[in-house]
C-alpha cells in the first residue's frame, strides 16, 4: 500500500506534448480511475507511473520517495495489461510465479503463494495449462493473479477489461471491486469506459488533450462537471449543452428560460441540462427548452426523446417507458433550477451563479 | 459409356493427375542423385561397373567401417562437429542478442548499423577470401580451428540476424514490459522471454546454419591446410583423390559426410518450416 503523488508530471516525444502538468495525489488504498477518450494521455500517465516511459517533466513519488529515475523493476508496482501479456511459453503456474521468483528464492514459498492466489481467483485447475489453452476470461484472471501474487505497493490496470465480452466484463468488474476491498491496495485504473469509471473508482480523473480536466468522486464529476468537455464526455447520453444568454433573474435558452439569480444580464454562456433532469410540462412559461420531437428511442426501461430546439444539436430527454411523447409533437421541457449547470461560452469552464467570473 | 468416361477424366481429376506427375518428376529430379549415391555407397565398385543403376544387394555396410578407418575420417568428423557446433552456438547467442536489440530498441545509427551488417552479404566469398586469408595469417588464426569458427560466425551472422529480427519484431512489446514490471533486467528478459518465445525461429537458424556450415568448403580449403585440422568437406576431397579408381568407396565417403545433415533435416524439417512460416505469438 502506498501514496502515489504526481507533481506537474509531463511527457513529450520530441516536440509532441503527450501529457502536461498532471497533478494528483492518490491516497493509500484508493482506487483511482483515469478516464478519457483515446489519445488523451491516460495510458502514458500510467506508463510513467509504471516506469515504462521516461518522465520528461515534473516529479513522481511513491510514499514520499522520488521515483523519476527508479527503474520499473525496482518500483514494486504490478501492472495488468490490456493484452494480458502472459508469457506464452510458460504454464499458468510459471506465469503466476515469474515475478515472485525474482524476489523470493525459496521455491516452496513461491509455490505456496501461487497456490493461494490461484485458489482465490479460481485458477487452481488450470495451473498446468499454457495460456493458449485458456479462454479470454481465464487469461484475464491469470494476468490479474500475476499482479496479486507479488503483493505490490501499487496496482496499475491498463484497460484490462476491454478484450472481454459484455457479460464477462460486468462480472470481472465486480471481481475487481471485491479484490480492491479485500487487498485494500492502492490501484490506478485506466479506461475509456465511463461505466467502469463510475462503478469502480473511489475517485475519477478525467483527462483530455494530455491534461487533467477534472478529479473527483464519480458522482461529483457527474453532477458538477468542471467544463463542457467533462459534461459532454460523462453520461450516456451526455449532458445537453444549450447556448444561452443571461437576463434579469433568468437564463434564456432561445426556446425557453430558467429562473437563475446571480448573473449579470447580457452574458453569453452554455446551459447544461442532464437528460434525466428534464421533464415534459404543459406550461410554456415553465419551459427551459421547447421544440419538435424528431425521434424516439425506446430502450425498454426508458425512452430517449430527441427534440429539435433550433440549435445545432438536438436536446435529449431521458424519460420513462410510458413517456407521453409522439413524433413531430411540440414538447416543452422543464428542469429543476438546482440541477441546471452553467459554463462560460468561450472557455467552456463551469460557472457558479453568484460567483464573480 | 461416354458419360462414364467423362466422369473418370473430370477436369479436377486431370489437374490432380498432372500435379502428382509433376511432384513425382520433381522428387525424382531432386532426390535421384542422392538415392543413387546412397545405393552406390552400399555396393562394391565391381558391382557398380556391372550395373550402375541396380539396387544394392547384398548390402556392404563394412565399406563404411573401412572408409572411416582408412581415411582419417574420425579426425575430420570431429573437427567438423567442433567447428560447426561452436560456430552455431556463437551465431545463435550473438545473432539472437543483435536481433533482440534491432527489434526492440531505438538507438542512434540503428539504420546505418543494420546496413553495415547486411552490406557484407553482397560481396561473393571469392572476393573477400584473399583479404580474409591475409588477416587470418596476420592474427595467427590461419590453420586454426578457432579462426574458421570466427569466419563462419561472421559470414552467417547477417542472415541469422535477419531471420531472428523478423521474428522478434512480432513478439508483442507488452511481454517485455510485463517482465520488466515483474522485476527482470533487460539481460534476464532476453534469456527468459525473447529466446524461449522465439524458439521456432531459433531452431530455423540453428538448422540452416548447421547445414550450410557443415557443407562449407571454400573458406575451409583456403584457411586450413594441416590434415589434422581439416573438416569433412576437405576430407571428402582428399578421399576422392586417394580413391580415384574406386567409385563405390567414393560414394561411401560422401555418404558419411552427408548423413548427419540429412538426419538433422529429416528430424527437424517440421520445426524448420514452422519457424519460417510462424505467425504472431499469441
Amino acid at each position: 500500500m502506498a501514496i502515489v503523488k504526481l507533481d506537474q508530471l509531463g511527457k513529450t516525444y520530441g516536440k509532441v506534448v503527450a501529457v502536461s502538468d498532471v497533478n494528483m495525489t492518490i491516497g493509500d488504498g484508493e482506487f483511482m480511475v483515469l478516464l478519457g477518450p483515446s489519445g488523451c494521455g491516460k495510458s502514458t500517465t500510467l506508463r510513467m507511473i509504471a516506469g515504462l516511459e521516461n518522465i520528461t517533466e515534473g516529479e513522481l513519488s511513491i510514499d514520499g520517495q522520488r521515483m523519476n529515475a527508479v527503474p520499473a523493476k525496482n518500483r514494486d508496482i504490478a501492472m495488468v495489461f490490456q493484452s494480458y501479456a502472459l508469457y506464452p511459453h510458460m504454464s499458468v503456474r510459471d506465469n503466476l510465479g515469474f515475478g515472485l521468483k525474482r524476489r523470493q528464492t525459496d521455491k516452496a514459498v513461491v509455490r505456496k503463494r501461487v497456490d493461494e492466489v490461484a485458489a482465490s481467483i479460481g485458477l487452481t485447475e488450470y495451473l498446468d495449462r499454457k495460456p493458449h489453452a485458456l479462454s479470454g476470461g481465464q487469461r484475464q484472471r491469470v494476468a490479474l493473479g500475476r499482479a496479486i501474487v507479488r503483493d505490490p505497493k501499487v496496482f496499475l490496470f491498463d484497460e484490462p477489461l476491454s478484450n472481454l465480452d459484455a457479460a464477462l466484463r460486468v462480472s470481472t468488474r465486480a471481481e475487481l471491486v471485491r479484490l480492491h476491498r479485500e487487498l485494500k491496495a492502492t490501484m490506478i485504473y485506466v479506461t475509456h469506459d465511463q461505466v467502469e469509471a463510475m462503478t469502480m473508482g473511489d475517485r475519477v480523473c478525467i483527462m483530455n488533450n494530455g491534461k487533467v480536466a477534472q478529479i473527483g468522486s464519480p458522482m461529483e464529476v457527474y453532477l458538477n462537471p468542471a467544463s463542457t468537455f467533462v459534461a459532454s464526455f460523462l453520461g450516456n447520453p451526455p449532458m445537453n449543452l444549450v447556448p444561452a444568454t443571461t437576463g434579469e433573474g433568468v437564463v434564456e435558452s432561445g426556446s425557453g428560460r430558467i429562473a437563475q439569480n446571480g448573473f449579470q444580464p447580457g452574458r453569453k454562456l452554455v446551459l447544461g441540462l442532464r437528460p434525466e433532469d428534464l421533464c415534459p410540462t404543459d406550461k410554456v412559461e415553465d419551459a427551459v427548452v421547447s421544440g419538435r420531437v424528431t425521434s424516439l428511442e425506446s430502450l425498454g426501461a426508458e425512452t430517449l426523446v430527441h427534440i429539435d430546439t433550433g440549435g445545432t444539436k438536438p436536446v435529449i430527454l431521458r424519460g420513462g417507458r410510458n413517456i407521453p411523447a409522439q413524433l413531430d409533437q411540440t414538447l416543452h421541457l422543464t428542469c429543476d433550477p438546482a440541477m441546471a449547470r452553467y459554463f462560460d461560452a468561450e472557455t467552456g469552464v463551469a460557472i457558479i451563479p453568484g460567483e464573480q467570473q | 459409356m461416354a458419360a462414364q468416361t467423362r466422369t473418370r477424366f473430370s477436369p479436377a481429376g486431370l489437374r490432380m493427375a498432372a500435379l502428382m506427375l509433376f511432384i513425382a518428376l520433381y522428387t525424382a529430379y531432386s532426390a535421384g542423385p542422392f538415392v543413387w549415391v546412397a545405393s552406390m555407397s552400399l555396393r562394391t565398385t565391381s558391382e557398380i561397373a556391372a550395373n550402375p543403376y541396380a539396387l544394392p544387394w547384398p548390402l556392404h555396410f563394412d565399406k563404411f567401417a573401412s572408409a572411416w578407418l582408412d581415411s582419417n575420417y574420425d579426425t575430420y568428423f570431429f573437427n567438423s562437429v567442433v567447428i560447426v557446433l561452436s560456430a552455431v552456438a556463437l551465431l545463435t547467442v550473438i545473432g539472437g542478442m543483435a536481433a533482440h536489440c534491432f527489434a526492440r530498441y531505438t538507438f542512434r545509427f540503428k539504420g546505418l548499423l543494420y546496413f553495415l551488417i547486411f552490406s557484407t552479404i553482397i560481396f561473393p566469398p571469392q572476393v573477400t577470401v584473399i583479404g580474409l586469408f591475409q588477416i587470418m595469417v596476420e592474427y595467427g588464426l590461419y590453420n586454426n580451428r578457432l579462426g574458421l569458427v570466427l569466419v563462419y560466425v561472421s559470414i552467417q551472422l547477417p542472415v541469422t540476424i535477419y531471420i531472428l529480427e523478423a521474428f522478434f519484431a512480432r513478439i508483442p512489446k507488452d511481454l517485455f514490459e510485463a517482465a520488466r514490471m515483474d522485476g527482470y533486467s533487460e539481460w534476464a528478459i532476453f534469456w527468459k522471454i525473447s529466446l524461449p518465445v522465439a524458439l521456432p525461429a531459433i531452431s530455423t537458424t540453428v538448422i540452416l546454419n548447421t547445414i550450410l556450415l557443415w557443407n562449407e568448403f571454400l573458406y575451409a580449403v583456403v584457411l586450413i591446410t594441416e590434415d589434422d585440422k581439416r573438416t569433412l568437406p576437405l576430407g571428402v576431397l582428399r578421399f576422392l583423390g586417394d580413391q580415384l579408381e574406386d567409385v563405390g568407396m567414393i560414394a561411401t565417403g560422401l555418404m558419411i559426410a552427408i548423413v548427419p545433415v540429412v538426419l538433422i533435416y529429416v528430424f527437424f524439417s517440421e520445426r524448420l518450416i514452422q519457424g519460417m512460416t510462424a505467425g504472431a505469438v499469441k
